[in-house]
């Protein structure tokens, strides 16, 4: 009897063209993903801002020249003292992934973050197209859960917290597991990318202040660079801890029921009007069609360079003098690369943002009853969410948070000024 | 009572499979963890030679070193198995074909020993890519030779259906298993090779350079999704084929693949959970888990490890799978002509 191997040989030598065919389709498989070798990590130029400043080549030359004096490179990043950042603790975060001589792992950014946060820190890691909503992109130094008033910087121990927790709800997983060092290295790591991210809008707006004899070129004096850009940005960072919100301890003989009762007024009142957005049943089914911050600022841009691009449509330029014509030409062209920067990959396709469903008890900044008041205080920075302060004394904050947690409790037949929910409301 | 004498080509051929097997859960889990440049020179580790290592520190030291240390020193393993198992099948086996997979396997094991060293040593994820598609085949490339060295007497070579028997064929009941015969080779090949692009595309998500853009992630996420639903289908078809083909062993092994199939689409969703977060604008709102995914968690690294291990496990069944009914087609229709059974 033959043996099976050499049955199989016969068949396989008559297939020889058809293990040829394999072989090369094995190999081409290899060498497409493999193709080209890995770029350099860089930092991605803000395309979006200088755009939108209408900087020209040599301009956006000039601020790259002066970011990377002032900030250096992914794998080597350097931190102007101003900053007050500790270079121990970003060299450990920046970099490509390795272990050093004592077992200890650098580069922890990219290990853990890049691929969502992107390199530059600008949102637009490889993954975050799939993502809802978007990673933080913390170039313009906007940070929304945090114990400070609404415009000013998170702490830095707000910035751990968000490391600890994760953002529940979204897709920024919890760094729980990872030692404090590292995670003191990380948070240090997203305040330099911050700062480095608002430096560079700063020099980028710059420009339009610039006189006629400035000739269009930035000021490379220390004044100029360290006192009139980098300072402003820092301090605002510096002076965080002092921005805390200071928050009234809830009375301790409150009768939760009728605190509860007092915080639903408010929430349907007109004062904090809550359900302007929240909806009649808390739902998050108010106004849904507004946008974050983050995606705003790209919504402008897309609608001005349409309706530019409309009405150079529409111009005629048969009368026009040779000097209008210039101008038209530059427009064009501005609003041609434009497009083109808002298509390629330096901008996300703008998303609404949902009010939240406030029956899930899913809260993104920490359900402790403190981290509600902070959020109902100050709003959410970046996001539509208004803050309370002000058309709220800080008291009645705490009714509203009271009425908040036990909105997720609330039995069906109570629900909402108009309508009970159905089950169908749950989805 | 006589005992089985061993055939060694057979033997060291399993034994290559099964350590292979091991050699591939460490690589994806120095993947999953990033553990590739836990030490910075090869071939040493930390300036020893890798066998001279303090078993100690290898043991107790870091995770990373642990991961990617026991990875270099399985891999050495599985190199010299290799040699041993090639020169056996040279000794033993005269079939040219088995000749040819024993020296691919050599040539291929020598190929990725390098390129794990060229990925430590460049620091480069595009080697890291290729060294993770290599991997998977060498490994089709063993567990082929474990198939095709298996004896007369355990290969079940006795043909359980005479498709060029006279009239049998012709037979109505028939005609399903002679029409199998003929597509259920295709499909399994189909199979194999649908098994092995899922597994490139798989590595080009797992070796996610941050420099990439999102155009190009979707693009691989696209591929991923189209090469899932292309082995499920196909993992259908190859069972439905299998069937019919009226051998109990084929059947059993395309069986098992579905059923892998089944729980690695499975894995993959739950990989994607627990790196990407959940999808809570595709799924309804009320399954969106109250806290975050944490990021490494031991159960997070079991899940995706898990696809990657998985996916290789059904990379393997589909070889042998596509080995056997090629096999059977040519113990049964030795005259594999152009006279067609029923026209
Ligand atoms: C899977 C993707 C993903 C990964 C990985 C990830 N993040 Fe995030 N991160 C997000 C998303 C999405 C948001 C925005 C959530 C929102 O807007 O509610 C976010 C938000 C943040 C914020 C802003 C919080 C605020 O108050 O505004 C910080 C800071 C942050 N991430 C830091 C990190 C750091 C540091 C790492 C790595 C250790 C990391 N993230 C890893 C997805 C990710
Ligand atoms: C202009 C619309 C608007 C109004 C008015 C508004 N919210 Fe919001 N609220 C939002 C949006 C949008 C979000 C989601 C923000 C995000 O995802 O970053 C939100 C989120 C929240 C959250 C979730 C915070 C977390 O950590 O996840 C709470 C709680 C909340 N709002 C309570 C209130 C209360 C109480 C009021 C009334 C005082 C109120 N909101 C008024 C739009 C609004």
């Amino acid at each position: 009897m033959k043996s099976q191997s050499q049955i199989v040989s016969r068949t396989l030598v008559r297939l020889h063209s058809s293990w040829a065919v394999a072989a090369c389709g094995v190999t081409l498989l290899m060498c497409v993903s493999g193709c080209g070798s890995t770029p350099a990590a860089w930092f991605r130029p803000n395309m979006v801002e200088a755009t939108k400043q209408r900087l020209t080549p040599d301009q956006e030359r000039q601020v790259s020249t002066v970011m990377l004096a002032m900030f250096g490179t992914p794998d080597a990043p350097v931190a102007p003292p101003e900053t007050g950042l500790d270079e121990a603790k970003l060299q450990l975060a920046a970099g490509p992934v390795h272990s050093d001589i004592v077992g200890r792992k650098n580069g922890l950014y990219r290990e853990h973050c890049a691929h969502c946060h992107g390199v530059t820190g600008d949102g637009l890691g490889p993954t975050a197209a799939f993502l809802n909503p978007y990673p933080r992109d913390y170039r313009p130094g906007v940070f929304k859960f945090k114990s400070t008033e609404r415009s000013d910087k998170p702490t830095h121990e707000d910035l751990v917290r968000i490391l600890h927790n994760g953002i529940p709800g979204t897709s920024m997983p919890s760094f729980a597991l990872l030692s404090p060092p590292k995670v003191e290295a990380l948070v240090e790591y997203v305040k330099y990318l911050s700062i480095r991210g608002e430096t560079e809008i700063a020099l980028m707006r710059a420009f339009f202040e610039l006189d006629d004899e400035a000739q269009g070129k930035l000021p490379e004096t220390r004044e100029f660079l360290v006192d009139e850009v980098l300072t402003p940005v820092t301090e605002k960072w510096k002076s965080a801890a002092d921005a805390l919100i200071a928050v009234p301890e809830m009375a301790s003989d409150l009768d939760l029921a009728a605190s509860i009762a007092k915080g639903k007024e408010l929430f349907y009142g007109d004062k904090a009007n809550c359900v302007k957005c929240h909806g009649p049943t808390a739902l998050g089914d108010g106004q849904a069609n507004d946008y974050d911050d983050w995606n705003k600022a790209i919504v402008e841009v897309s609608k001005e360079v349409k309706s530019g691009l409309e009405r150079a449509g529409e111009t005629s330029t048969s009368g026009m003098d040779s000097e209008a014509l210039a101008e038209h030409r530059g427009q064009l062209a501005w609003l041609d690369k434009f497009g083109r920067v808002l298509d390629g990959g330096d901008a996300l396709r703008p998303r609404t943002i949902q009010p939240r469903n406030l029956r899930h008890g899913i809260y993104r900044g920490g359900r402790r009853p403190l981290d509600l008041y902070y959020r109902i205080h100050a709003g959410i920075n970046g996001a539509p969410m208004p803050a309370a302060k002000g058309t709220v004394p800080p008291e009645e904050i705490w009714h509203i948070v009271n009425y908040v947690k036990s909105l997720p409790y609330e039995l069906d037949g109570e629900l909402g000024a108009d309508r009970p929910m159905v089950a169908k409301d749950r989805f | 009572m006589n005992l089985p004498t061993i055939h060694w080509p057979h033997a060291l051929a399993c034994l290559l499979v099964g350590v292979t097997a091991v050699l591939l859960c460490f690589g994806a889990l120095v993947t999953t963890y990033d553990a590739a440049m836990a030490v910075p020179d090869w071939p040493g580790t930390f300036g020893h030679n890798m066998f001279l290592y303090p078993l100690k520190a290898w043991l107790w030291g870091p995770w990373d070193l642990f991961l990617e240390h026991g990875h270099r020193l399985l891999g050495a393993l599985v190199g010299v198995l290799t040699l041993g198992m090639a020169a056996a099948v040279w000794r033993r086996e005269t079939d040219a074909t088995l000749r040819a997979l024993a020296v691919a396997a050599v040539l291929l094991v020598v190929v990725q020993g390098v390129l794990g060293g060229a990925r430590v040593l460049l620091d480069d994820k595009t080697v890291a890519k290729v060294h993770a598609c290599t991997g998977p085949l060498f490994f089709s490339v063993a567990i082929a030779i474990a198939t095709l060295t298996r004896p007369p007497r355990l290969a079940a070579a006795k043909p359980e259906l005479s498709a060029t028997g006279g009239d049998d064929v012709l037979r109505p009941d028939r005609w399903k298993a002679v029409a199998a015969l003929s597509t259920a080779p295709w499909v399994t090949a189909g199979l194999l090779g649908a098994a092995y692009v899922q597994l490139v595309a798989g590595a080009q998500l797992r070796h996610l350079d941050a420099a990439v853009d999102a155009n190009t992630f979707r693009w691989l996420v696209a591929l991923h999704l189209a090469g899932a639903l292309l082995v499920t289908v196909l993992s259908i078809v190859a069972t439905g084929t299998c069937w019919w083909l009226e051998a109990g062993a084929p059947r059993r092994l395309a069986l098992m693949i579905l059923v892998l199939v089944g729980c690695q689409l499975l894995l993959g969703a739950g990989a994607w959970v627990v790196s990407w977060g959940f999808p809570a604008d595709w799924l309804p709102q009320s399954w969106t888990p109250a806290q975050a995914t944490v990021a490494r968690s031991a159960r997070g690294a079991a899940v995706v490890t898990g696809h990657v291990v998985l996916g290789m496990l059904i990379l393997g069944a589909s070889v042998v799978l596509a080995l056997s009914t090629w096999a059977l087609r040519s113990s049964q229709r030795p005259g594999l002509g152009k006279e067609r059974a029923f026209a």
